[in-house]
């Protein structure tokens, strides 16, 4: 059974992200919420189902988020049926749509709403970062005792992939450059200053080769989005974004078991999303290729199909993937300039990912936006996600 | 968290063989009795054939450098000190693959593919993690 056109998200909301000392992680959750329901215009009692993902900076508060301080808080007690936590780190946008897709389309379900909150930015200092996330989703046994961190997990695939692709630095810097022209465009973006692949790599290095310019920066944010039944979205909206086809496939847990850190899984994923929306890359307008680093960029851009192996660095160098050109990608800004909230980092791909189809990305509005793909994938890097979604379901 | 020492593997209790050997500077690694292959990190099962009748063998401690970084920067905070050092992952002989740190090495000249072969770095009286160095 597919979940093609089953499911249609009616309204998002997004709060900026950045570091905001004195706006409380449970703000962020509300007032993402807030915009989403506002956006949908839907009564607040309508919602039977909020779904909140994980939150990694604090565990007292990621679990009053799963035992329901968000349906108290949006004085939806008594109303609200179920309130649980669908978490797989950064593909927590994917999963969160593909459980929300299955409960609506069984009856379980008939309004979701979908919420990450994060404070990775003033919630823990810059190295408790780092030490957060040398352990996130890395093997206590077999990777801890040999300093393995997140700027290590990404320099080990970006030095492989150099390796077999070609790709040269100046083309992964690229990748920075244009997420930038993208967050150039972006209220709700960290990073907004021009960036030039001068000071990419003029940047310190981090771990061979991967330059501090390079790495995301962990940030406060917070986004949400509605999710209901094709039936009831009509009622709302005559622009529902449907969900096509969501693909995926988990290629490891331990980093160093992964079969190819130049590839993922992204390409199988890839055909299983297409095959079920009934469309091929050449239909994508907008594509929002979950970051985190470059090479995970580029990965994620050619494994899905946009261009052959190998290619995405000299797209991303010629700016064919700027605003106004032929390849919109990371069309927010990305982690890499947006801000990386953890699980929110994909969370703000597939709300932009709405927002581009829905028509309301303002200055960085794709023209023309009917379909859109987005990728996403969590821990280190253990799973690929593709997932399709359109304002039209094609045959 | 921060660490306040180095930190050392969190053992499963099948994976004890593993870690005696290494304190006497030995590579373990499973095989499976029904399938032949070698199977690293040690499981519970056979992750090729599902089989539980694992035994353990010494690896030939012999393999290739499939990828690398020298960290320079932002290390997490028990390593601070000992910047610059190298991660990696190396496909072994036996057909697997570890995360592992090179040592005894040129940084300059490390490259991928590079063969390299087991050593040994104490961390206590109970642990010795296998590192690699360049052949």
């Amino acid at each position: 059974m597919s979940l093609k056109g089953k499911a249609a998200i009616i309204g998002i909301g997004e709060v900026p992200s950045g570091k905001f000392p004195e706006r409380a992680c449970i703000v962020s959750a509300v007032q993402s919420s807030v915009s989403a329901i506002k956006d949908a215009g839907i009564k607040r009692e309508e919602i039977d189902t909020i779904i909140p993902t994980g939150t990694v900076y604090n565990a007292q508060y990621n679990s009053e988020m799963l035992t329901g301080r968000l349906v108290e808080e949006l004085g939806l007690t008594g109303t609200v049926k179920t309130n649980m936590q669908v978490f797989s780190g950064g593909s927590s946008s994917s999963t969160m749509l593909k459980v929300a897709a299955g409960l609506l389309e069984t009856g379980a379900a008939e309004c979701i709403l979908c919420v990450h909150s994060e404070k990775l930015a003033s919630g823990v200092s810059g190295q408790q970062g780092i030490d957060l996330f040398s352990m996130a989703g890395v093997s206590k046994e077999w990777e801890v005792p040999y300093g393995q961190h997140y700027s290590g997990v990404a320099a080990l695939a970006m030095q492989r992939y150099k390796y077999e692709t070609g790709t040269t630095d100046e083309e992964l810097a690229a990748v920075c450059v244009s997420n930038r022209k993208w967050a150039e465009l972006n209220p709700h973006a960290m990073f907004r200053k021009p960036l030039t692949i001068e000071e990419v790599l003029s940047s310190k290095i981090l771990s061979t080769p991967l330059h501090a310019k390079q790495s995301n920066m962990l940030a406060d944010g917070g986004a949400a989005f509605i999710v209901t039944t094709p039936e009831r979205a009509k009622k709302y909206t005559d622009k529902p974004v449907y969900l096509l086809g969501s693909g995926s496939k988990v290629s490891h847990f331990v980093y160093s078991q992964e079969p190819d850190l130049t590839r993922f899984a992204y390409a199988d994923a890839a055909k299983d999303a297409f095959d079920e929306a009934g469309l091929s890359p050449e239909d994508i307008d907008v594509m929002e290729i979950y970051d985190s680093y470059p090479v995970y960029q580029l990965i994620g851009f050619e494994e899905t199909g946009f261009c052959k192996r190998g290619e995405g660095g000299r797209l991303f160098l010629e700016g064919q993937t700027w605003p106004g050109a032929k390849y919109p990608v990371t069309t927010n800004g990305g982690m890499l300039s947006q801000g990386h909230t953890g699980a929110g980092g994909g969370v703000a791909m597939l709300v932009e990912a709405a927002r581009q189809l829905m028509g309301k990305a303002e200055d960085r509005q794709v023209k023309d936006a009917h379909f859109a793909a987005c990728t996403s994938t969590g821990g280190t890097y253990f799973d690929s996600y593709v997932t399709v979604l359109g304002t039209t379901i094609p045959n | 968290m921060t660490f306040q020492e180095k930190p050392l593997p969190e053992t499963n209790t099948w994976s004890e063989p593993y870690w005696e050997a290494a304190r006497e500077e030995k590579l373990l690694l499973q095989k499976c009795s029904d399938c032949g292959k070698h199977i690293f990190y040690p499981r519970l099962l056979c992750p090729a054939c599902f089989s539980d009748n694992i035994d353990w063998v010494e690896a030939s401690g012999k393999g290739n450098i499939y990828t690398y970084t020298v960290v320079t920067n932002n290390a997490p905070s028990i390593f601070l000190e000992d910047m610059p050092y190298v991660i990696a992952i190396v496909r072994l002989e036996e057909g697997v693959q570890m995360l592992t740190n090179i040592v005894d090495c040129d940084h300059e000249k490390l490259s991928c593919d590079m063969p390299v072969e087991v050593t040994y770095r104490k961390l206590n009286e109970d642990f010795t993690l296998p590192v690699f160095k360049p052949v």
